[in-house]
């Protein structure tokens, strides 16, 4: 479960403060599957770093299942965003230099977890997942050479390659088209009931938001409503 | 995958930034290892000439009143060594080697055999008796000498004409004698009350030989009538670090009327300012390698805000501050040692351009040692100039970079 507490983030900006976010508070259960929409600078992006460890808020807390993320050392939190989140980036997000199975399989690398024997199941399981996102002709592609929405993709199996507790991902589908946009949320869909794996997704697009169980609105730093989404297909 | 591949394949997708960063260190690795390799070569040759000229000694008599003319030559007649003194000085010689060496620590198995597994040939004492008398109306030396032994004593001797003596009755003139004195090959001079042949004519010694004429020991003793007599004695300690030093302070100890001086400290000084002329050569060039790392500090602190956004990523994947690290530290270890083995093969070239330069006759040496040492000099330049910008890179702000993702 992901708690947020009073959260608020403010930026000095020369001698303005700008708040980007005012109190928050949210509860999402396990495998919970919402959406955060909102126009653009209404703190939708920034919520979502805070709760993902990457941002330090600048009052309150977030816990993940009953750990308070900004009390953890640098190691702790390195470990807790690799192991327990997946994210998706807004923009393309690949390192360059590393071919499209390579760059699935960075986060196993950095969480220290392979093993000698477990080198090839990680490699199968990215084979995997770059296979359902349709991808099967591309794992020895680099960056360059996949297109935007191709690059997309990758990134977002790179986001299931630890089997994490939680998802977020700011405009996941940004890059997709119709038919693949509904391909990514159809597979969300699928690993969220089969794992229980709770998902935030972050995205301007009304109909994509409409997808999720859930649809928080976010206005000038605040969460100002909740409505019930529908089931995504 | 592990980090270290992930940072070779980053170095290997990038080229020419990992083109340029192991020629900023290659140029500077080479230069110190060409300065090594020459240095060590040239070391070498040094050690080769003090093997050849410098591990001698000189035993003249004490009190040696000799002619303002002999004086000018650095030899002296007038005043003896009696032959017969000769193994007394040979047991003092050889005895003070001993010691010297047993100071060392070193193990003598044998006479003759110093310093372990090395043999070398006992010492050569080459006895030498100088008159002076005139001949074609000029002031000339003669010399008498043990020619088997003089050959050893100065190997250098060589003949420009004819043939060394043979017999008591012929003699060998130095270069500058025979064109002063057009004296040839076949001629006869009259020395003392002899007459001599000449039978050869030795080549130029830059030494006062070429002024000289020589006979065999026992016919200028007779000629000039100092039965039992010499000079001086030149020795030779045929091992190249033998003690010679050591040895000429227990001759002069215990040898009454005899003075030795090794030839061995001109020859150290000779090396010491060789040491300190290729310590100042060093200096400059390790100043060159410090340059060359502030050069590779620099593109490697560019290359890390080119790749902010990476590094932000990686850091939001669950890269911890230390695996930034060793994942910067790993790239410098290949770049360095790019570096190295690249210096290394330019500073053995260059070695070979340059040493023959600095040195007549250098064999330039190229050991693998010097690989080792340019793989570890570029790997270290490289590591301390990544060390800032890795710690760097650990510390930038996932939010910086999750701001432009």
């Amino acid at each position: 479960m992901i708690e947020i507490k009073d959260i608020w983030k403010i930026y000095q900006v020369g001698d303005q403060q700008i708040e980007a976010l005012k109190a928050v508070n949210l509860k999402i259960e396990k495998g919970s599957f919402i959406s955060i929409v909102g126009h653009s600078g209404s703190g939708k992006t920034t919520l979502l770093s805070i709760l993902g460890g990457l941002t330090k808020p600048s009052k309150g807390s977030v816990h993940i299942d009953g750990i308070d993320v900004w009390t953890l050392n640098d190691r702790e939190l390195s470990a807790l965003r690799n192991q327990k989140i997946g994210f998706i980036f807004q923009f393309s997000s690949l390192i360059p230099t590393l071919c499209a199975i390579d760059n699935v399989s960075l986060p196993v690398i950095y969480g220290n977890r392979v093993m000698k024997n477990d080198r090839k199941k990680v490699y199968e399981y990215a084979e995997e997942l770059l296979s359902t996102l349709g991808l099967t002709h591309k794992l020895t592609a680099f960056p360059s050479e996949l297109s935007g929405g191709q690059q997309r993709r990758v990134a977002i199996a790179r986001a299931f390659i630890n089997k994490p507790a939680i998802i977020v991902a700011d405009e996941p589908t940004g890059d997709l088209d119709m038919q693949s946009e509904n391909d990514v949320m159809e597979f969300f869909s699928r690993i969220n009931e089969e794992y229980q794996t709770t998902f935030l997704l972050v995205t301007h697009n009304l109909a994509l938001a409409r997808m999720t169980d859930k649809v928080h609105s976010m206005k000038d730093g605040m969460l100002i409503s909740a409505n019930n989404g529908g089931s995504p297909s | 995958m592990r980090i270290y591949q992930v940072a070779l394949k980053e170095i290997s997708k990038r080229k020419m930034r990992t083109i340029y960063t192991s020629f900023g260190i290659a140029v500077a690795v080479s230069m110190l290892i060409s300065v090594m390799i020459t240095a060590s070569s040239g070391q070498k040759e040094v050690f080769n000439v003090i093997a050849r000229y410098g591990h001698s000694l000189t035993i003249i008599p004490v009190d040696n009143k000799s002619s303002q003319s002999l004086k000018n030559f650095g030899i002296g007649t007038g005043t003896y060594i009696p032959e017969s003194a000769l193994p007394d000085i040979l047991n003092v010689y050889q005895e003070a080697i001993v010691a010297g060496w047993e100071k060392l620590g070193a193990l003598i198995f044998q006479e003759g055999t110093i310093g372990g597994s090395a043999a070398f040939p006992p010492p050569t004492f080459a006895p030498r008796l100088y008159e002076e008398t005139i001949i074609k109306g000029k002031d000339v030396i003669v010399g008498g000498v043990n020619l088997e032994k003089e050959l050893i004593a100065r190997f250098w001797w060589d003949i420009a004409e004819g043939r060394f003596m043979e017999h008591d009755n012929e003699v060998i003139v130095g270069k500058l004698f025979s064109t002063h004195t057009e004296t040839k090959v076949g001629d006869t001079l009259d020395v003392g009350n002899a007459k001599m042949l000449v039978t050869g004519i030795l080549k130029e010694t830059d030494s006062p030989d070429d002024y000289m004429v020589f006979t065999s020991l026992k016919t200028c003793q007779t000629i000039f009538n100092k039965q039992g007599k010499i000079s001086m004695i030149n020795v030779r300690a045929m091992c190249p670090k033998c003690p010679v030093g050591e040895a000429a302070v227990e001759i002069n100890k215990k040898i009454l009327g005899v003075r030795a001086t090794s030839q061995m400290e001109i020859a150290t000084a000779q090396s010491q300012i060789f040491q300190k002329t290729t310590a100042l050569i060093v200096s400059f060039v390790v100043a060159s390698l410090i340059i060359s790392c502030i050069g590779v500090f620099n593109i490697i602190m560019g290359s890390i805000h080119g790749r902010m956004r990476e590094i932000g990523l990686l850091k939001a994947l669950g890269a911890s501050k230390t695996q930034l690290v060793r994942f910067f530290l790993y790239e410098a270890i290949i770049i360095g040692i790019t570096g190295g083995v690249i210096g290394f093969v330019l500073g053995s070239a260059l070695s070979h351009i340059v040493g023959p330069i600095l040195f007549k006759d250098i064999v330039i040496q190229v050991s693998p040692r010097f690989l080792i040492i340019a793989v570890l000099l570029g790997t270290v330049a490289s590591v301390l100039a990544s060390i800032y910008p890795a710690l760097y890179a650990s510390k930038i702000k996932v939010t910086e970079a999750f701001k432009s993702l």
